[in-house]
């Protein structure tokens, strides 16, 4: 049975806030960033989790609802009857079934159009029937305005009824309207109920506590109840009605005997005959109310008959068996007898409880363990005894015997016998003997791997079963294995084709080296500059005008130390020619390709540049100077430097993490 | 004495050999050489590394699925000694790898067939455009026809 602490119920929010509430928290705590272009799946799975979402917030709220309202059938049958005079049963139980209702129907909501998600084709479809989940679920939540407000009202009561212990020790004051109910709970308890001059001036329940006998009391105030059939009467009195049927408590029935109230005795004893049932089994005690204005000797005869009645219709079966009950005179005015009135009842229900509990655990409880245990004895004991001790007799003649006739050798001296340690070893296989089917296996030196595997993985007792299946699949396989070949055979090259393919093949090879060969890429490429410089060594020979021919250089021309003795050639060859007066010219052919080689700089100083339009690279060099420094650039762009300069070391460790002063904090902490 | 299993390549173990790991789960991973160990240390999936085992059973390179791998069970059940049921297994285990060395052959030639078609197409086709490097060319494409016409004949024939 769950445990209702009806002072703490959480606060039910209307349906509004209700509402505001689920919508915020989806919103808060759902990814709310989705874009067309993401996965469909994406966008799909993000609105279902919105709508899923929703509705696990409003079945958490509403399921929480639900299980905080105490279920009427749970509680007390006393709380179980105020709260449904308070509030009425089945109105109670309807709003908490609607709002059960509503969870299961939100549920269905979500079930229904996350399928429906699960096949939208775009974002906006996607939305669009989430809209229509939340607008539907948030409807549904709206509905519930009237039993939410209501459970809400019931809340707040229930947080203020008074704190009412079913089981606590208490007394119960009731009575007509106006009798000293409330002005004796005044006297006894610390409670300061109201007390006014006229009827149903206490409305509901009051509790007041008080000390008797070092222990604590409840002292119970009830509304007034009228003498009328129990249909009529109203919520005021059904809450006095209820507190007299369920709790077990003493009862002080409140006899206006001067008639102030308003109410004769007649009508007085005439309400709590009506109300006697309600008595029964409980200690009551007839108080004589307001004796200062009119004492119960001063009664005449009719109404003392009446007050005698009253005493002797109700009896308790207390400790010394029936009981009439007692009348006690009192004033709440003069304070005559309030004591004595507290005393009695607290006593008479003091000694009930406690004659109660004896009487369970004297008899009840011991009959309750007694079921529990169950004695046996055994018999015949004495023969076990008798057949055990005989058989063990034998069993010890019978070792004794052998014992006698040949010690059993012990493995040390086995050992002794043949050979001692080192020379004799062990037959652990001894061990084995009576194991096996076969006791001449017991040598056997089983192998453990054979072609690289476990022979133990192989070993099953339906070895041969298996073997025989796989045989039988072999033949099949083979047949395969030769229709395979067949196709392949088909398909296959004829020999001639072979022949023709090969010789196709090996020309095109051959026509490849030839191209290769003929571009002059059959050798490892010569380093630019070694080329050069040899093409420069080999100026002063008759390739000097091929080189020359084909513009191999004009960076050649322009340094310095190859031009240099050219011309030198040059200026010499023109003093040769200044000395042959003959001045065959085309005598040497060499000598006239410089001279017309040269006569372009004629008129031109040698410390000068060449003219721009010769300068520069021609474009065939400039292809290759580009993929020169292409190629030169390639280190520097691994090693993310700027250029042939750029040696920068970065530091491996940053500077402003790891120097100066540090305190006793982790390191992490900056 | 067992022969283990590589735990990256799946190549046999021989008591004495390779290299265990165990990771702190107690799940334990047999190397059979460092360069298993070293490549399981990269991280890196045995399925996805070209010159393992796993990944020419997973591309289809070998046989996965066979009768003959289904005899061969890790049995944790201890079996009393038998000679007989010893002897018969040793000639199963013959028998069986017999067995699987053929079936790995027709596997792979299966799995070659369709190659070797593309290869025979591809060379007519070179044949067909590149005939006329070689010299003496017209003699050549007539056998190659006569032949073309022999095979045409038989496949009617079959």
């Amino acid at each position: 049975m769950p445990v209702y602490d009806l002072k703490r119920l959480a606060a039910v929010p209307s349906a509004s806030e209700l509402v505001d509430i689920v919508l915020m928290r989806t919103q808060r705590k759902t990814p709310t960033v989705v874009h067309p272009g993401y996965k469909i799946t994406r966008i799909r799975s993000f609105y279902m989790r919105k709508v899923k979402f929703t509705q696990q917030t409003i079945s958490e709220r509403l399921g929480a609802i639900v299980q905080d309202f105490p279920r009427l059938d749970d509680v007390h049958p006393f709380h179980s009857d105020l709260m449904g005079v308070l509030y009425d049963r089945d109105h109670y139980k309807l709003a908490l079934g609607q709002l059960n209702t509503c969870k299961k129907l939100c549920e269905t909501v979500t079930r229904d159009y996350v399928r429906l998600i699960k096949y939208a084709d775009s974002l906006y479809r996607c939305k669009s029937l989430k809209v229509a989940a939340l607008g539907r679920m948030m409807t549904l939540l709206k509905r519930q305005r009237a039993s939410l407000g209501y459970l809400e009202e019931v809340r707040k009561h229930l947080g203020r009824l008074p704190a009412l212990d079913p089981s606590a020790r208490t007394l119960l004051v009731c009575g007509f309207p106006n009798v000293g109910k409330s002005s004796f709970m005044n006297k006894v308890t610390r409670a300061e109920v109201e007390v006014q001059p006229y009827a149903f001036t206490t409305k509901s329940l009051y509790v007041g506590h008080m000390d008797h006998r070092y222990l604590r009391w409840q002292v119970i105030d009830t509304p007034g109840i009228l003498d009328h059939e129990l249909e009529k009467r109203n919520v005021i009195e059904m809450q006095a009605v209820t507190a007299l049927a369920h709790l077990p408590c003493a009862v002080l029935f409140f006899v206006d005997v001067s008639e102030q109230c308003g109410y004769t005795i007649e009508q007085q004893s005439s309400l709590f005959h009506s109300i006697r049932a309600l008595f029964a089994d409980k200690q009551l005690v007839l108080v004589a109310n307001k004796t200062d204005a009119k004492k119960v000797e001063d009664l005449d005869a009719g109404r003392k008959q009446l007050l005698e009645d009253m005493l002797s219709a109700h009896r308790t079966n207390g400790p010394g068996g029936d009981e009439m009950a007692k009348m006690v005179e009192m004033s709440n005015v003069t304070e005559q007898g309030v004591a004595d009135v507290k005393n009695l009842a607290c006593d008479l229900l003091l000694a009930h409880r406690v004659e109660k509990r004896r009487a369970y655990q004297g008899g009840a409880r011991v009959r309750d363990r007694l079921n529990r245990l169950h004695g046996t004895t055994p018999d015949a004991v004495e023969d076990i005894r008798k057949v055990a001790a005989a058989a063990r007799s034998e069993a010890d003649a019978a070792e004794a015997r052998v014992a006698k006739a040949a010690p059993r050798p012990t493995e040390r001296d086995v050992m002794w016998r043949n050979g001692g340690p080192g020379v004799y070893s062990a037959d652990l296989t001894r061990e084995y003997i009576g194991q096996l089917k076969c006791d001449e296996w017991r040598t056997d030196l089983v192998p453990e791997i054979m072609d690289g595997k476990n022979v133990l993985d192989f070993v099953d007792e339906d070895i041969v079963a298996k073997l025989a299946l796989l045989d039988e699949d072999e033949a099949e396989a083979e047949e395969g294995l030769e229709s395979a070949a067949r196709e392949a055979a088909h398909a296959a090259l004829s020999p001639a084709e072979l022949a023709l393919v090969t010789a196709v093949r090996d020309k095109k090879v051959l026509n490849r080296r030839v191209a290769q060969a003929a571009r002059g890429r059959r050798n490892a490429p010569v380093p630019r500059q070694a080329r050069l410089r040899s093409e420069g060594a080999a100026g002063n020979d008759e390739d000097d005008a091929t080189v020359r021919g084909r513009a191999k250089s004009a960076a050649v021309k322009r340094t310095r130390s190859l031009s240099r003795p050219s011309e030198r050639d040059g200026r010499a060859a023109a003093r040769a020619e200044a000395m042959d007066v003959d001045g065959d010219a085309d005598a040497n052919p060499a000598k006239k390709q410089k001279r017309s080689a040269s006569r372009g700089d004629a008129h031109r100083s040698q410390s000068r540049p060449p003219p721009r339009d010769e300068q520069g690279l021609n474009e065939a060099d400039q292809d290759a100077a580009r993929e020169i420094g292409k190629k030169m650039q390639k280190k520097m762009n691994r090693m993310a430097r700027s250029g042939e300069a750029d040696r920068k070391t970065g530091p491996k460790l940053i500077r402003w993490m790891n120097e100066g002063k540090m305190g006793r904090g982790a390191r992490n902490c900056r | 004495m067992r022969v283990g299993k590589c735990y990256f390549c799946s190549s046999p173990i021989y008591p004495g050999h390779g290299i265990a790991f165990a990771r702190n789960d107690a799940k334990l991973f047999h190397f059979c050489r460092s360069k298993c160990h070293k490549n399981f240390n990269l991280k890196r999936n045995p399925r996805k590394v070209r010159w393992t085992k796993a990944f020419r059973k997973v591309h289809g390179k070998e046989m996965t699925v066979d009768t003959t791998f289904e005899m061969e069970k890790r049995r944790n059940r201890p079996v009393k000694y038998d000679r007989d049921l010893v002897g018969t297994t040793l000639r199963a285990m013959q028998r069986a790898s017999e067995v699987q060395e053929k079936r790995a052959e027709l596997h792979y030639v299966n799995r070659m067939a369709a190659h070797k078609v593309k290869a025979a197409v591809r060379a007519r086709v070179e044949i067909k455009e590149s005939v006329d490097l070689i010299e003496s060319s017209e003699a050549v494409k007539e056998a190659v026809m006569v032949d073309k016409l022999e095979a045409q004949k038989q496949k009617v024939n079959i």
